[in-house]
């Protein structure tokens, strides 16, 4: 607690105090860490399946379906997060549906990401020239044979950025079910700050955290586009 | 900065005719179930409602200092000619220091002591422009004070020497602890060592964060913003029990019948009035202030009209100086 | 909405029996989202939620007022004042990160992707709990406005870049023959092109903006979400009040959206060259 008085000001006795609070509390920074991959993995893969759903809605031919895709997308794309996490922390509960506070985040996070992902998948089908599919049903393709061969491979590649801007938007989003009580990286080093006074330390951390991530997905998500963009031959205009 | 007196003025019309049909509201549709009744301040309200009225009369019913007290201290007599005090506190703290929607206003047991210290000072009447709240938190009162953004901090601000190296405090003026709140039927916890193991949850900016790494080490409580949340928490299930401050648990209780406070505080928390240190008459004077109030029963009354609605027991007033760091 | 590419990609245009099918999908469907509905608004009754006097606060003048006129202007205050500053910063940032010279390159690409990285939560946190240690203390209106400037600084950069990226190599090649040098074909010829390509993705860049200033809520500067954690302090109405307030926010930002999207489809029709820019997010290599 010597660290009350001497702030951040560095020292012999400061890198002690730092060093014993990072021993002391790894298994509590660790546990963050683990859950704001948590939070972002399933968010985003949530996000994902959810949102190409909501996206097949948004585009068929049956008019309440799509008028409910469009509210949906609506909805969850002009709702803060902060507040649709809190309303489903709080809200949840009192029409009788208690999530512990994990998975609160977790579906703040997919039902916000899913109507990200759903503009991605559309515009991304949006690219695909009617006369593929024309020229696919000419060749007598089923619809599912059309989709697996023509539509998403091509769509894919144009998705693949925006979906690594959705995951990042995932990711840095997740951050915010540390206000509403949830114990990722953000919400564990704001508590070690109330207890050990140490926020540079902590900050730079929790800073770095996100950053690798972040880059982690950027690479991740360049990759994937060269992987695409050789294995198939031919552009997609 | 966010000055709610001066915003609280153009509520003031406005307001008291919401009131006036909150009034009437309230006593038509009385509120059921775990619902608590969210009766204006300024309406008739509950027998254990605050009321601004009665606030008021409170603060303007306090002492005034005379003019040469003032002069003798150059931090008093800025805040004179200013025309009132800057505090640090918050708006959202149930029983010390809450805002009225409607209103505008802001009372509570810390409010009256920036209340009645400024009207002290000042002499003015016109209890809504008495102070101008600026929000603190745990990690921006020091530096407020050091920076003099603000004349005063009075938000549950405990006296410790580690503080007491930055800033002065003037008190203590109330001492308080932290007591646990749970449901109703939980029978398993009866006191803090019971806790152990438990689901915590505690408000984001207290202190009773550190207390509980002290009494209960190894468990991390979860952490609200605000004590609604807390409560929330406690009666979905989330958490089995909520430790705060015993006065605002209590409050939790009277308006949440599902909810209980078990056991006797387990901390002891002297709140000071925290000053700035460049100049040592402010403390010598706004313990003086204090004195002044402890002898006059104006702090009892102050007392009864927020804290004592929702704690039986009747206190005696602390004893000045007699905290280390005060 | 129906003129979807995506429909017609999808499927294709029915015959007799596809038309019946989608009949009978559509009423299927109308049934069970009304049920979804029914389900959620029960769930709502039975839990008491909908008692009348959970909801009347809402229609007392001087709350309203509060919400209206302090909550709303002050999120219009911090999102404006945080545009002013992070747009013409993100264009600044947008020019560096492009510019031949390698030191102001490396320092707008590292500032870039730093904060595209940082959570505007995690910075909120830097104004409110460490800076103070050191003895800086900003007005609470800073604490948040001043987090929303430097996230969206990084945002509004790339959106900039990837505008600039969008005009023709050929306009710079003809400019630069006519004998204009860099600096000017960039402000006569490219720029004035790009800002009207980005529009759309500016204002888009205003709804996140307003979608930051919930984190008043952290720091207790009275827009919004603030407002009602106050009114939430006093009377103790929690999902009553986040509702109404999602739902307003709700409703700001999707005009805001419906603008931009009416604008990009304005500029669609004008200007042939003009798609819908996918925005590069793409970190730097």
């Amino acid at each position: 607690m010597a660290a009350l008085t001497t702030g951040g000001r560095p020292g012999k006795d400061a890198m002690d105090t730092i060093w014993t609070m990072l021993r002391d509390n790894a298994t509590f920074l660790l546990n963050g860490v683990l859950t704001t991959i948590g939070l972002t993995v399933l968010g985003f893969t949530g996000a994902l399946v959810l949102g190409t759903l909501v996206a097949i809605f948004r585009v068929s031919p049956v008019t309440p379906l799509r008028v409910l895709g469009t509210v949906y997308v609506e909805f969850f794309r002009n709702v803060p997060l902060l507040t649709l996490l809190i309303l489903i922390v709080f809200g949840l509960p009192d029409i009788g549906l208690l999530l512990p506070l994990f998975w609160c985040g977790v579906l703040g996070l997919v039902l916000a990401g899913s109507a990200f992902v759903c503009e991605t998948v559309r515009s991304g089908i949006n690219t695909i020239g009617v006369g593929q599919s024309e020229a696919a049903r000419a060749l007598g393709m089923s619809f599912t044979t059309q989709l697996r061969l023509i539509i998403l491979p091509q769509a894919f590649r144009t998705m693949v950025q925006p979906l690594v801007n959705n995951f990042i938007g995932i990711l840095i989003g997740s951050s915010l079910a540390a206000a509403v009580g949830v114990s990722d990286i953000t919400n564990v080093t704001q508590q070690l700050n109330i207890r050990y006074a140490e926020a540079v330390v902590l900050f730079l951390i929790a800073g770095a955290v996100y950053l690798v991530f972040a880059l982690g997905a950027g690479g991740v998500g360049a990759w994937l586009e060269r992987l695409v963009t050789r294995s198939r031959i031919g552009g997609t205009r | 900065m966010y000055t709610f007196s001066r915003r609280g003025l153009l509520y003031v019309a406005a307001g008291s005719s919401a009131a006036a049909a909150l009034a009437a509201c309230s006593s038509g549709t009385p509120p059921v179930g775990g619902g608590s009744p969210g009766a204006s301040g300024s309406s008739a309200g509950g027998s254990k409602q605050m009321s601004q009225a009665d606030y008021d009369t409170i603060i303007k019913a306090g002492p005034v200092a005379d003019a040469a007290t003032v002069s003798a201290s150059p931090w008093a007599t800025k805040i004179k000619s200013q025309g009132f005090i800057k505090r640090g506190g918050t708006t959202t703290s149930a029983i010390f220091s809450l805002k009225d929607p409607v209103t505008g206003r802001i009372a509570g047991f810390d409010a009256g002591i920036g209340d009645l210290l400024a009207h002290y000072i000042t002499g003015g009447t016109d209890v809504a422009k008495l102070t101008q709240v600026s929000q603190t938190s745990v990690d921006t009162r020091e530096t407020m004070l050091q920076n003099n953004t603000v004349d005063i901090v009075v938000a549950t601000y405990s006296i410790t020497t580690a503080r007491a190296q930055k800033v002065a405090f003037a008190g203590p003026y109330y001492s308080s602890g932290d007591s646990i709140q749970v449901k109703k039927d939980n029978t398993t916890i009866k006191s803090v060592s019971d806790l152990q193991g438990k689901k915590l949850v505690t408000e984001s900016n207290s202190t009773a964060i550190t207390a509980l790494q002290k009494f209960v080490p190894g468990n991390t409580p979860t952490l609200f913003a605000d004590n609604d949340s807390c409560v929330a928490a406690v009666q979905q299930g989330r958490a089995d029990a909520y430790v705060l401050d015993e006065a605002i648990l209590l409050g939790n209780a009277v308006k949440n019948p599902d909810l209980k406070v078990v056991g006797t505080p387990f901390t002891t928390d002297p709140y000071g009035v925290g000053v700035n240190k460049d100049d040592p008459t402010a403390k010598a004077f706004v313990n003086a202030f204090l004195q002044r109030i402890f002898d006059s029963g104006d702090w009892l009354k102050l007392w009864k009209a927020t804290v004592g609605l929702y704690v039986d027991a009747v206190p005696t007033p602390p004893k000045i100086g007699s905290v280390p760091g005060s | 909405m129906a003129a979807d590419t995506a429909t017609r990609v999808l499927f294709d245009e029915p015959g007799p029996r596809g038309r019946a099918t989608i009949r009978l999908a559509t009423v299927v469907a109308l049934v069970l989202v009304a049920l979804l509905v029914a389900g959620a608004v029960r769930q709502f009754a039975v839990s008491g939620q909908l008692a009348p006097y959970r909801w009347q606060f809402f229609t007392y003048t001087a709350i309203v007022q509060r919400l209206v006129v302090d909550g709303i202007g002050n999120t219009f205050l911090a999102t404006a004042v945080a545009a002013v500053f992070a747009f013409p910063l993100g264009l600044v940032l947008a020019l560096g990160r492009i510019s031949h010279a390698r030191m102001l390159r490396s320092v707008s690409t590292g500032w870039i992707e730093f904060f595209r990285s940082m959570p505007m939560i995690l910075v909120v946190y830097a104004f409110l709990l460490a800076l103070p240690r050191f003895g800086i203390v900003l007005p609470v209106f800073w604490m948040l406005v001043v987090p929303m400037i430097l996230v969206s600084s990084a945002t509004t950069a790339e959106v900039f870049r990837a505008g600039i990226r969008a005009i023709d190599r050929g306009q710079w090649e003809a400019a630069q023959s006519l004998g204009m040098g860099r600096a000017l074909v960039m402000t006569q010829i490219v720029l004035p092109q790009a800002f009207r390509i980005v529009l759309p993705n500016l204002l888009t860049g205003l709804v996140s903006l307003l979608k930051d200033s919930t984190l008043g809520y952290v720091v207790s500067y009275g827009e919004l979400m603030q407002q009602g954690k106050e009114l939430v302090a006093y009377y103790h109405y929690m999902i009553q009040t986040y509702l109404v307030i999602a739902l307003v926010y709700v409703l700001i930002n999707w005009l805001l959206t419906r603008l931009a999207s009416w604008l990009q489809a304005r500029m669609g029709t004008r200007r042939t060259a003009a798609r819908p820019i996918e925005v590069d997010l793409e970190p730097a290599q």
